[in-house]
């Protein structure tokens, strides 16, 4: 398949992602035929109701779950073609998680769940470590840092998941409704972090919410509806 | 990292030394377990309690072997050994006592037969210097010394010129008996038995006993067989004890021998027993006992075994979550699988120790109580123990961790 060659150099590359689940005796599409690029650096929202498809089209993109058709290029790589190894490599490398409900282990500390990725990646446990206090310094949790999810609260924990995604320097930072389980005030701090790290480093932050505000202060806005690309608009500079 | 304008050779680049360290490899499982708490402690008991089983069990069959064997150590296996008894039931007209053994004409019907000696066995007191042992007092030949391998520590046994002289020969423990009493016996001293004085002429070197054997002759005090009739009114021979060198002929020897004493002792109920035999089939019947031993420990293994498949299947589920949050973070099928895997061979391993140490204080401690010989370790059963525990966790942790690996990150994601 050919796509425009300017389009090969941006870091997420979809072509024609269909994705349907058997449900019964029919087939329950969720995706139709979505196609869609994402220039390095960009930060993006994904909006949509519920039920539209946006976070599943943010798992295909996390390559978490794979497309009935159609295929996906991350960093110009088809990722339809590689391993399941090569999956993980990717997920560690490339791609940086954040989840709504947090996804932190709950029996390691602060510090250990955010060295985990790179203790896949083959660090060692100190290198690891001092790496995981950097960030979560970064992220502003310097006194947390042995403090198990149970003992910080939903913002702090965010902010853990948030280091836990920048630990491996990510180009792609996906967030399923990272504020989704937030207070507003709270919400909003870890919306600001999210657009200071895009600022500050140029990772690329693809974010799906539900809430118009947040949306607004994205670069671009991606609306999903009925498991299409409804509207594709770009904020006024 | 940053990716530059050829994304692709940064992936290929990040291909190379991927994966979690050894070391980390091994101290996740250690700390998984740790903070796994009880639940680990009891699949950790169910594999114990096996291995315990497989180890203790097979170190009390080895020992009961050992003591079985002891019992016929030191014994040639061409030994044979008559009982000859008064016939059962006819006791108004008893056969006339023989006490004679004509071993001369023995030899000469039997030549396979090397050495051939009776026994007229008898508890008596004898004195010595004014102090008495109730002791056994043995009639018998010149030939029991070589029958039953018999070292002198001092003179000589008695011999075939001995038939009418008042000599004796002391067992080992009789003469420390008497030490112990303050009273040295030796060569040269006069003990008295029933009525008469009989000179000591020898003392015996100590020797183990077996109870095939109707003498032990560190206990006794060896007089010439026509002795016996000075202390006796009408001794009988009770035993005769044989050397038969030859084993191919051994089973015919040994009933021809039945046969020749049978015309000696008319009257008679002569058996003749192979001792070779019995240790034989005894061997035998240890090693079946043994496989029986094994077999137990063998299904409490395996009950152990479906303990650790349970923990970490239940482990497992209550992890899936942990098992998506790894793979999205990076982790590799293998990885999961290996976190998994080394999690149920890190409990099997502990439970395996627990239950080789708890198995050999368990078996030291029966053998210790049953009165048998000093403990001895039977070589195989560690390795044989531990090692069947360890095969048994890796067998049982594999399927639950190769599903774990097989789960697809966002199904394993999405579960509340």
């Amino acid at each position: 398949m050919n796509f425009p060659d300017q389009q090969s150099q941006h870091v997420i590359c979809l072509l024609g992602i269909t994705r349907s689940y058997p449900a019964g005796t029919t087939l329950h599409t969720i995706l139709n035929n979505v196609s869609l690029s994402v220039p390095a650096g960009q930060s993006c929202a994904i909006v949509g109701t519920s039920g539209s498809g946006k976070s599943t089209l943010l798992n295909i993109i996390g390559i978490l779950d794979k497309p009935t058709s159609g295929q996906v290029f991350l960093a110009g790589e088809d990722m339809s073609l590689v391993s399941e190894d090569a999956r993980a490599k990717v997920r560690n490398q490339i791609i940086g998680f954040v989840f709504q409900g947090f996804n932190l282990l709950p029996r390691l500390n602060a510090l250990d769940n955010v060295a985990l990725p790179l203790l896949y990646r083959g660090f060692s446990r100190t290198i690891a470590r001092q790496k995981a206090q950097l960030q979560l310094e970064r992220v502003g949790l310097s006194e947390r840092l042995y403090h198990r999810p149970a003992d910080l609260s939903g913002g702090q924990r965010q902010r853990v998941a948030i280091a836990r995604a920048l630990v491996g320097e990510p180009e792609l930072l996906l967030a399923d409704e990272p504020t989704g389980n937030l207070d507003h005030d709270t919400a909003e701090d870890i919306v600001a972090l999210l657009l200071s790290l895009n600022d500050k480093f140029g990772t690329t932050l693809l974010i799906v919410t539900h809430d118009e505000k947040i949306a607004d202060r994205m670069e671009r806005c991606i609306r999903v509806r009925d498991g299409r690309v409804a509207e594709d608009r770009y904020a006024p500079r | 990292m940053r990716l530059d304008s050829s994304g692709v050779t940064v992936l290929r680049e990040l291909h190379e030394n991927y994966g979690p360290s050894w070391t980390y490899l091994f101290i996740e499982p250690l700390e998984n377990l740790r903070l796994l708490g009880r639940r680990a402690v009891l699949a950790l008991l169910g594999i114990a309690v096996g291995c315990m089983a497989v180890v203790a069990l097979l170190n009390i069959g080895h020992n009961a072997r050992v003591q079985a064997m002891s019992v016929f150590k030191g014994m040639g296996s061409d030994l044979l050994v008559c009982s000859i008894q008064p016939p059962q039931g006819n006791y108004t007209n008893p056969p006339p006592a023989v006490t004679i053994l004509n071993a001369t004409l023995l030899h000469q019907t039997l030549p396979n037969i090397v050495s051939a000696a009776p026994i007229i066995s008898m508890n008596m007191d004898v004195r010595l210097k004014a102090h008495t042992l109730n002791i056994s007092v043995v009639g018998t030949n010149a030939e029991l010394a070589r029958v039953l391998d018999l070292d002198l520590s001092m003179g000589r046994f008695v011999s075939r010129y001995d038939a009418h002289s008042t000599y004796a020969v002391l067992g080992a423990k009789v003469q420390s008996e008497w030490r112990s009493a303050g009273i040295s016996a030796n060569v040269g001293d006069w003990v008295q038995i029933g009525d008469y004085l009989f000179e000591i002429i020898g003392v015996l070197k100590s020797k183990g006993s077996t109870p095939l054997v109707p003498v032990s002759p560190n206990e006794a005090i060896f007089l010439p067989v026509e002795s016996m009739q000075r202390i006796v009114p009408n001794p009988q021979i009770s035993a005769v004890v044989a050397r038969h060198p030859d084993s191919r002929t051994l089973d015919s020897g040994a009933l021809h021998l039945q046969q020749w004493l049978s015309t000696q002792f008319p009257g008679f109920d002569v058996n003749v027993q192979i001792p070779h035999q019995l240790i034989d089939g005894m061997a035998q019947q240890s090693r079946m006992f043994s496989w029986l031993l094994s077999g137990l420990g063998g299904i409490s293994l395996l009950v152990g075994g479906i303990g650790v498949m349970n923990v970490m299947v239940m482990n497992i589920s209550e992890r899936r979550r942990e098992i998506g949050v790894r793979m999205a973070l990076g982790a590799r099928p293998k990885d999961i699988a290996r976190l998994f895997l080394l999690e149920a061979v890190v409990l099997a391993t502990a439970g395996a120790f627990a239950g080789a140490t708890l198995g050999l204080t368990a078996s030291w401690i029966f053998v210790h109580y049953s009165g048998w010989q000093s403990f001895t370790l039977s070589a195989i059963s560690l390795p044989l123990g531990i090692g069947s525990a360890i095969v048994t966790g890796l067998f049982f942790g594999l399927s639950p961790a190769i599903n774990a690996s097989r789960m697809s990150p966002i199904k394993a994601l999405r579960d509340e």
